[in-house]
């Protein structure tokens, strides 16, 4: 097995007494997209920039590439593209005088890929990025982050401010990014978002990583909200036994209740039925966590 | 490395351009303005210094207003050219490192492999540059308005004059950077640093009131400015703190490696 391409070991940063992150371990491996995920304020941003050395842990190291991230952040950083969730460059910059240092910075020759990438993003290099909206001047950060093709890509929170086609195309890019053979490591609050791109994710709470889980196996310990209604809602009662589910209730004709873990047994169970319409409605974020608590209580 | 180095130059110039002309354009008019009605006001100027208390013209270095270089030096270089020059260098290091990092730009030139301290000499090399403009500009204006005038400004002593103004202000850049490492807020930097100039300047101008402060003088800049459009420029003194600023920026440069980046 290849060395990961992001391994922190014990990362540890506190900001006088208040905590940022406490002994956070964890892998990233070539080529996977690895999706941080944790509410705002959780220490996900902290993380990133302990690992871009942007911010001195207070203890722990992290290395990238094999690299030490304090020591070698200069040749680390010759190797990745990073996107903060709110990018600035100054007001009067224009995208494309942003992307000109930026190429003379990396010893780029040519940028024909930043132009793709605008031409693709709808993004407006000429303005100056004062001018433009937040959605607009994150598209010229993505393209800074990316158009030297990198082997690493860091986002934090990348989509904050894009219209939902335009997260939709970021999606896509992660996707080809991925195919490239470029790891992605990639923060975010939003689990749909999470789930669509990532092969596993690293759950923080409170400076603390908590978990990290396929995502499948994320998503199989979430509690489902599934509100269905049938033609004879009174023959329900057998779903009740059926592992996984609980809080089931009946009203008005429609039958409501949650599934955690497999959700096969319950289609089954629900084709013996005549179904009228169903909803399964996504778990936020915090019910994954609750979901991921309650598995560990009972485990 | 050297190509870095140039492109985050060239950048911070490019960005600061409009101050450049901000500063240069209204120290220079204002400096012409004084060569040009000096021919006029010659005569009362000098009875009027006569009458000035010795003490006071010693601390303001007014001495006597015989000729335009002393008028020139008493009305703008012997403190609103020095204060302005010190006050633009740490507003010009200031906007690059505690601005770019209010802006989100240190992030993105963070992402690069660039080195702190190369963008801490690239800011610093950069004010240099462009304290040598706004001089330049302030110079040339104020030729320009002797000759229109006829006040027959020495091209040479004014040129001195000007030149000793650079170092002084340099040292402010020093200090900004050092201020930089320690708060990467620009008003914080910016009211810190602008405090230690005008400190120094205080700090001088008591020392020169009161023989018996003299000693204070030795922890202002202002003591080795001198009085270069009289006296020629004193290379010691030129070269010491010239020094003096750039061992404050490596200074900084490194106290800033080691600190966090976050506004």
């Amino acid at each position: 097995m290849s060395a990961p391409t992001i391994e922190a070991e014990g990362l540890t940063k506190f900001y006088g007494r208040h905590r940022g992150i406490d002994e956070v371990t964890f892998a990233v491996a070539p080529g996977e997209v690895f999706g941080f995920l944790g509410p705002n304020g959780a220490g996900k941003t902290t993380t990133i920039r302990a690992l871009l050395d942007l911010h001195h842990p207070t203890g722990g190291s992290a290395r990238l590439f094999g690299l030490d991230s304090q020591r070698d952040s200069v040749a680390i950083r010759a190797r990745l593209g990073n996107l903060s969730g709110d990018f600035g460059f100054g007001r009067q910059v224009s995208g494309r005088e942003a992307l000109r240092l930026l190429a003379r910075l990396r010893g780029v020759e040519g940028v024909g890929r930043a132009e793709a990438l605008a031409a693709r993003f709808h993004a407006d290099l000429e303005r100056p990025l004062g001018q433009l909206s937040r959605g607009n001047r994150q598209k010229i950060g993505l393209i800074l982050a990316t158009f030297h093709e990198p082997e690493l890509l860091i986002f934090d929170e990348p989509t904050s401010g894009l219209d939902p086609l335009m997260q939709e195309e970021f999606l896509a890019l992660v996707a080809e990014e991925r195919e490239r053979g470029c790891t992605v490591f990639v923060s975010s609050h939003d689990l749909d978002e999470v789930q669509r791109i990532c092969d596993r994710v690293g759950m923080v709470r409170e400076g603390r990583l908590i978990a990290v889980e396929r995502m499948v196996d994320l998503l199989g310990k979430a509690q489902r909200k599934v509100s269905v209604r049938l033609a004879n809602p009174g023959s329900l009662e057998d779903l009740r036994a059926l592992p996984g589910v609980s809080e089931l209730s009946v009203a008005d004709g429609r039958a409501s209740f949650e599934v955690a873990g497999d959700f096969d047994h319950v289609l089954k169970a629900l084709a013996a039925h005549h179904v009228t319409d169903i909803e399964a409605v996504h778990p936020s974020l915090e019910e994954v966590f609750l979901g991921y608590y309650r598995e560990e209580g009972e485990g | 490395m050297t190509a870095q180095l140039a492109a985050l130059i060239s950048n911070h110039l490019s960005d600061r351009r409009r101050s450049l002309l901000a500063w240069g354009l209204p120290l220079g008019l204002m400096s012409a303005f004084i060569v040009a009605i000096f021919p006029s006001v010659e005569d009362s100027i000098s009875k009027a210094v006569e009458a000035y208390p010795e003490g006071l013209k010693e601390a303001f270095g007014i001495g006597q207003l015989a000729n335009v270089e002393q008028y020139l030096q008493a009305e703008m270089l012997s403190l609103i050219v020095p204060l302005a020059l010190g006050y633009l260098a740490v507003r010009a290091v200031a906007s690059g490192l505690a601005g770019g990092t209010e802006s989100g730009r240190l992030d993105v030139l963070l992402s690069a492999p660039v080195s702190r301290h190369r963008l801490c000499a690239a800011g610093f090399l950069a004010t240099a540059i462009e304290l040598a403009a706004v001089l330049a500009i302030t110079f040339l204006l104020t030729m320009l308005g002797s000759g229109l005038a006829g006040a027959g400004l020495d091209a040479g002593q004014a040129a001195a004059g000007f030149a000793a103004v650079w170092p002084l202000a340099l040292l402010f850049a020093g200090l900004g950077v050092v201020a930089c490492a320690w708060s990467l807020r620009t008003s914080v930097v910016t009211g810190a640093v602008a405090g230690v100039l005008v400190a120094m300047y205080v700090a001088d101008l008591i020392g020169k009131l009161d023989p018996g402060l003299d000693w204070v003088r030795y922890a202002s800049v202002f003591r080795y400015y001198g009085n270069a459009i009289e006296d020629g420029i004193d290379p010691l003194a030129f070269c010491g703190v010239t020094l003096t600023a750039c061992a404050l920026a490596a200074l900084g440069a490194w106290l800033f490696d080691h600190r966090d980046i976050s506004a």
